[in-house]
């Protein structure tokens, strides 16, 4: 071949090459866009709809299996529960039951089931179905990781009639009603459940609520539609109008920092867990509104390593907590939005112990001396306390949701005016924080969880509880958390809880840091937003979108 | 020739000048720092610069002029961790490259292997099997590097091997040792510092990534990967707080790339 | 030709082969899986735990779980997610549209920007445009991508109004995140355009021409031919850069898309959904490699098509 003609044949096939190529970029891009569409957004219906981020992508969706609150944010209007705790007064009402009694040794609860309700495809409520349901909760086979543990002592159950279940426990359990009132024990539909196997339900979900699912692309959206046959809400559930929404679609915003711009831009009507600086931003746009909503259970916490030296020593801990700013640490990291956390509890939590908020004043002169008292001392002059010739060094493991590496750096250099050393350790996800727990290599770890009754504490502080990552072991402890559980007096559980909690902040098992507010943006023309009395979950069926 | 040396010799310099200046920055943090990198002073939280605080704080009331400071220690001690974990490429590409056909062609399919997986993606798969932290990140981040190393160096070698000079000692009798050590690897010596240049450039920007999605494990000092991933958060109030950092991340990495660019040129090829 | 493209191609495929074989074999490797942290948490007994992995399959030797999977790659059966069961195949056809919009419309971004910039840097007479050029090649490789992300949802989405940002999946939500990943790919695409333009330019052929008398912007029109040769290889080396910044941009613009359930799996130790997308990633990109070989083939005259 010539140079002259290769030289020829050049020009002719980069540029054409070069053309093509370009082309086949911008088509492909076109019909991958084309693809995705028409799988997709049919929002030709007519009705308020509204699009609600999501913030965490849990590993599962099916509330009977797992234990995410997040989850809760769109099935929670998806079933119904047997009883509903009121969002004002956290009080029971009637769900699908309309009545209950416990019998007088209080080992049998029996539930007069409202008649005339039925699932979203079609199939009647009844006793059996509830039944169906427990079972189901309780098959070792689905490996339930909640809804099975809010059960408590349940043994079993009779159908006395059509309407008419009977539980049975094997000791008395007072949470027993606030179980069955979390999205968690929610009926299904018994012939769905049936008809998918175990990991597939949670794409065909079924239940009895005032929105059905109606697609689920898992990683991707949630797309609820309004049951247009609801008819058996509880008494705080509002009328219908022509601003009640017709579909909600649900995306997941894991990123922190552009949820705020999610909400500014309007992809979306309603995102929770703001940042607390984006949400002070946000305050003064008038096209918006911040909601705070307090959740109910545990703070944002530390637990203490109670099997391992240093902080095997209750003196240690004592001092630790002391010597923490944690006024400092709200007003900085959550630009004081919410409530400094004093004991195992929330304040809005029934049977909070107000006490608790006089035990551990910020004193780091205290803290210091306590210290000394026990041996520490900085002899070499370098700032940092020894004993016997080793340093008090720490370590904490934390994940990074809820700012907790803000919190955790800040609690670095508090400690480290004290003359600690403390090494932070942050995990990105759940499986690495539970391989820490198991092996027991730090001093501190973060771990909290939420709910409305007390008895929350029970798995965390037992001795030898499924979470009971600090190692605490208390006899006594145990005793007052078991008969909590199993008293249903009011005034004999605000005792009991009382001195739990006490218990739990003079031996300094946990570094309570924050509690929990969750920071709700919405737009201005979204009225009648209202969270479930848990805290996490938005009542749906209440929310009225102005045009 | 492609560059000019008038070119070149700017470019270099300019390189030069720019990492000098910042590693003598980062090595003097110590010495140059007006507070504690990890102090935090709440109540002086996310203040615009000022004469006591050079580039203002962060959320926590950090001083970030001390923090970029000592950053640029961590980030950089990461990056060269991770170049250094790409080396055995460089020995992967000399032996493929001077080694028989045979050799050669196992080796180059198995790091043609391993470069058809996506760095990004490779150094993820290497999290899920490492574990998170910083070395952690440094070893996959470097192990993905490996075989494009390789590939580069086994190019150099055979187009070293090819050179007038090298057949000359050859059939002057010249023992394949000497020929590689005194006439080989001269000559590559540049185009590989320059990718070498390239690696530790990717490297700090992988890093960052893998940082910035939660692998970053162990927080006992600053880097400006993790500022400025932090920075975002603070960036609507204060935008000074990711600012510090992304420039300085910035300018490093561009130091290093023009220092290639000008590596390579010398060379003549590019 | 014909006899040089299917050598190609069937290399890519043994190459493409090889990556799933060795990231089979690296992820077995590895102590702990979605079956051991869903269920050994839940309390669930040992024994169910063990028949839950037999009925998986993961108790058979080593190699007959190779190959049962190898068997059913062809047929669709890419196993099942460990978490939700569904079918990794399913799971990808699902995702792979999105991020397909995605890195097409980023190659797209890429390759004009990074042309562009390479021919400006390489030709330009001015130094200081040249310079800037380079400038604006260095500026784009020396930044995370997901500070440029942020900072470009803050300007275009939140200031000015122009394009929507977070979420969204229709045509204009493709822009953005586009516009953003491909600024990145571009960098390294212009370096390389440039020096090989300047290479180009100092060929004996442009000083031939120049004797014959042609116009400058013939010898312009030749330079350009040769030295965009190289930007071929190049761009399909970007790829690997750009499937990797998906991730990142997928994560932080809140699109669907094979990233995300990437990032999503790993944090959940689900194998094998990150062995079918380990799989997909290595096949597709040694298939487009082998693909650029061939076209450079095609039309850089130098090369021997019957090597």
């Amino acid at each position: 071949m010539s140079l002259e003609s290769t030289r020829r044949r050049v020009p002719v096939n980069l540029g054409v090459v070069g053309t093509l190529f370009l082309l086949a970029c911008f088509a492909v891009t076109m019909i991958a866009l084309l693809v995705l569409r028409e799988s997709s957004e049919s929002d030709t219906d007519s009705g308020p709809s509204i699009v609600y981020g999501l913030t965490l992508n849990p590993s599962g969706f099916d509330p009977h299996i797992h234990n995410s609150n997040e989850l809760g944010i769109p099935f929670y209007s998806v079933y119904d529960t047997l009883v509903y705790r009121h969002p004002q007064t956290a009080e029971f009402v009637p769900g699908l039951a309309d009545r209950w009694e416990m019998s007088p040794d209080g080992l049998d609860w029996t539930f007069y089931l409202k008649q005339g309700v039925t699932f979203h495809d079609g199939t009647p409520f009844n006793a059996n179905a509830v039944g169906a349901n427990l079972d189901r909760v309780m098959n070792p086979d689905i490996a339930s990781r909640k809804a099975k543990f809010l059960l408590g002592p349940y043994t079993g159950y009779t159908i006395v009639d059509a309407y008419t279940i009977t539980l049975h426990l094997s000791e008395p359990y007072a949470p027993l009603l606030d179980g069955l009132s979390q999205v968690y024990l929610g009926i299904a539909s018994p012939e769905a459940l049936a008809e998918h196997t175990k990991n597939a339900y949670q794409w065909h979900q079924v239940g009895t609520g005032p929105y059905k699912l109606k697609e689920v692309v898992p990683g991707d959206r949630i797309i609820l539609t309004r049951n247009q046959d609801y008819a058996w809400g509880p008494v705080f559930y509002a009328e219908v109008t022509d601003q009640t929404l017709d579909t909600i679609e649900f995306r997941f915003f894991v990123d922190a920092p552009t949820r705020s711009l999610a909400l500014e831009s309007g992809e979306v009507e309603v995102i929770g867990e703001l940042l607390p600086t984006d949400a002070e931003l946000l305050l003064g746009n008038t096209a918006l509104r911040i909601l705070r909503v307090p959740i109910a259970g545990m703070p944002q916490q530390f637990f203490f390593n109670t099997q391992r030296s240093p902080t095997d020593d209750p003196v240690v801990r004592q001092a630790l907590i002391y010597g923490t700013n944690r006024t400092a640490i709200v007003d900085a990291v959550f630009q004081g939005q919410s409530p400094v956390a004093h004991g195992p509890l929330t304040s809005v939590t029934p049977f909070y112990d107000a006490d608790v908020e006089t035990l551990y004043p910020h004193d780091p002169d205290y803290a210091r001396s306590l210290l000394q008292g026990i041996g520490y001392e900085d002899i070499d002059g370098d700032g940092m306390l020894e004993r016997d010739g080793e340093p008090l060094a720490l370590t904490m493991v934390f994940a990074p949701w809820n700012q907790m590496a803000d919190v955790a750096q800040l609690i670095q250099s508090q400690w480290r005016d004290l003359g600690i050393d403390l090494e932070l350790i942050q995990v990105p996800d759940f499986p690495t924080l539970r391989s820490y727990a198991d092996e027991g290599t730090y001093d501190l770890i973060s771990f909290y969880d939420f709910g409305v009754d007390a008895s929350i504490l029970n798995q965390y502080y037992t001795t030898g509880g499924a979470n009971n990552w600090s190692g605490y072991s208390d006899p006594e402890l145990d005793g007052w958390l078991a008969e909590a559980t199993r008293q249903s007096s009011r005034e004999t559980r605000a005792a009991l809880y009382q001195s739990i909690q006490m218990r739990i902040m003079e031996q300094a098992v946990v570094l309570p840091v924050r509690e929990y507010v969750n920071l709700n943006g919405t737009t201005a023309a979204l009225d009648g937003v209202i969270f479930s009395a848990q805290g996490w979950w938005p009542l749906l069926r209440n929310f009225q979108l102005s045009p | 020739m492609m560059m000019r040396s008038r070119t070149r010799n700017y470019r270099l310099m300019v390189a030069a000048a720019l990492l000098g200046v910042i590693v003598l920055l980062s090595a003097l943090a110590p010495v140059l720092a007006r507070h504690d990198p990890r102090a935090a002073r709440p109540e002086d939280q996310l203040q615009a610069p000022s004469e006591h605080y050079l580039l203002g704080t962060d959320l926590l009331g950090r001083d970030i002029y001390s923090r970029v400071l000592y950053g640029g220690r961590r980030t950089l001690g990461v990056a060269l961790l991770t170049v250094v974990v790409t080396l055995p490429g460089l020995v992967i590409g000399l032996v493929a490259g001077y080694g028989g056909r045979w050799l050669d062609l196992a080796l180059m399919t198995l790091m043609d292997a391993l470069l058809a997986f996506p760095s990004l993606l490779m150094a993820l798969a290497l999290i899920a099997l490492f574990g998170n932290g910083m070395v952690q990140i440094a070893l996959a981040v470097g192990a993905a590097g490996i075989p494009a190393f390789a590939r580069v160096t086994r190019a150099a070698v055979i187009e070293a091997r090819g050179m007038p000079f090298v057949e000359a000692a050859r059939s002057v009798g010249a023992r394949p040792e000497a020929i590689l050590w005194r006439h080989i690897l001269p000559v590559i010596a540049p185009p590989l510092l320059a990718f070498a240049g390239v690696t530790l450039s990717w490297a700090i920007l992988n890093s960052a990534a893998l940082m910035f999605l939660g692998y970053g494990g162990y927080i006992s000092a600053p880097d400006w990967g993790v500022m400025l991933a932090d920075g975002r958060a603070a960036f609507r109030v204060a935008p000074w707080v990711a600012l510090a950092p992304g420039v300085a991340l910035s300018l490093t990495v561009f130091a290093i790339n023009l220092l290639a660019s000008a590596l390579n040129g010398q060379n003549g090829r590019g | 030709m014909i006899g040089f493209t299917f050598r190609r191609v069937g290399v890519a495929l043994v190459v493409a082969w090889l990556a799933m074989t060795l990231a089979f074999v690296a992820l077995r490797w590895v102590p702990g899986d979605a079956v051991d942290s869903t269920l050994t948490h839940a309390g669930v007994p040992a024994d169910a735990i063990a028949a839950r992995r037999a009925a998986l399959g993961l108790n058979d030797p080593l190699w007959q779980q190779y190959v049962d999977y190898v068997a059913g790659l062809p047929r669709g059966d890419w196993g099942d997610s460990l978490i939700s069961g569904q079918p990794v195949s399913e799971l990808i056809w699902q995702n792979a549209g999105s991020t397909a919009a995605l890195a097409a419309g980023a190659l797209l971004v890429a390759v004009v920007l990074g042309v562009t910039l390479g021919i400006l840097a390489g030709t330009v007479r001015w130094r200081i445009g040249r310079y800037a050029a380079e400038a604006a090649a260095s500026l784009a490789l020396s930044t995370p991508v997901y500070w440029t992300a942020t900072l470009a949802i803050y300007v275009f989405t939140v200031t000015l109004d122009l394009l929507p940002g977070v979420g969204g999946s229709g045509v204009r939500h493709v822009i953005l995140p586009a516009c953003v990943l491909g600024f990145h790919t571009a960098g390294s695409i212009a370096q390389v355009t440039a020096s090989s333009i300047r290479e180009a330019s100092v060929q004996d052929f442009v000083r031939t021409a120049r004797a014959k008398g042609l116009s400058e912007f013939d010898i312009l029109d030749h330079v350009l031919r040769v030295g965009l040769l190289p930007v071929i290889a190049v761009v399909a080396l970007q790829l690997g850069f750009l499937l990797g910044g998906t991730v990142i941009t997928e994560t932080i613009f809140v699109r669907r898309g094979l990233g995300r359930v990437l990032l999503d799996a790993i944090s959940s130790r689900d194998y094998p959904v990150i062995q079918g997308l380990v799989v997909l990633a290595a096949v597709v990109y040694s298939l487009i490699n082998a693909l650029a070989d061939v076209v450079y083939g095609l039309v850089d005259p130098r090369v021997d098509m019957s090597s």
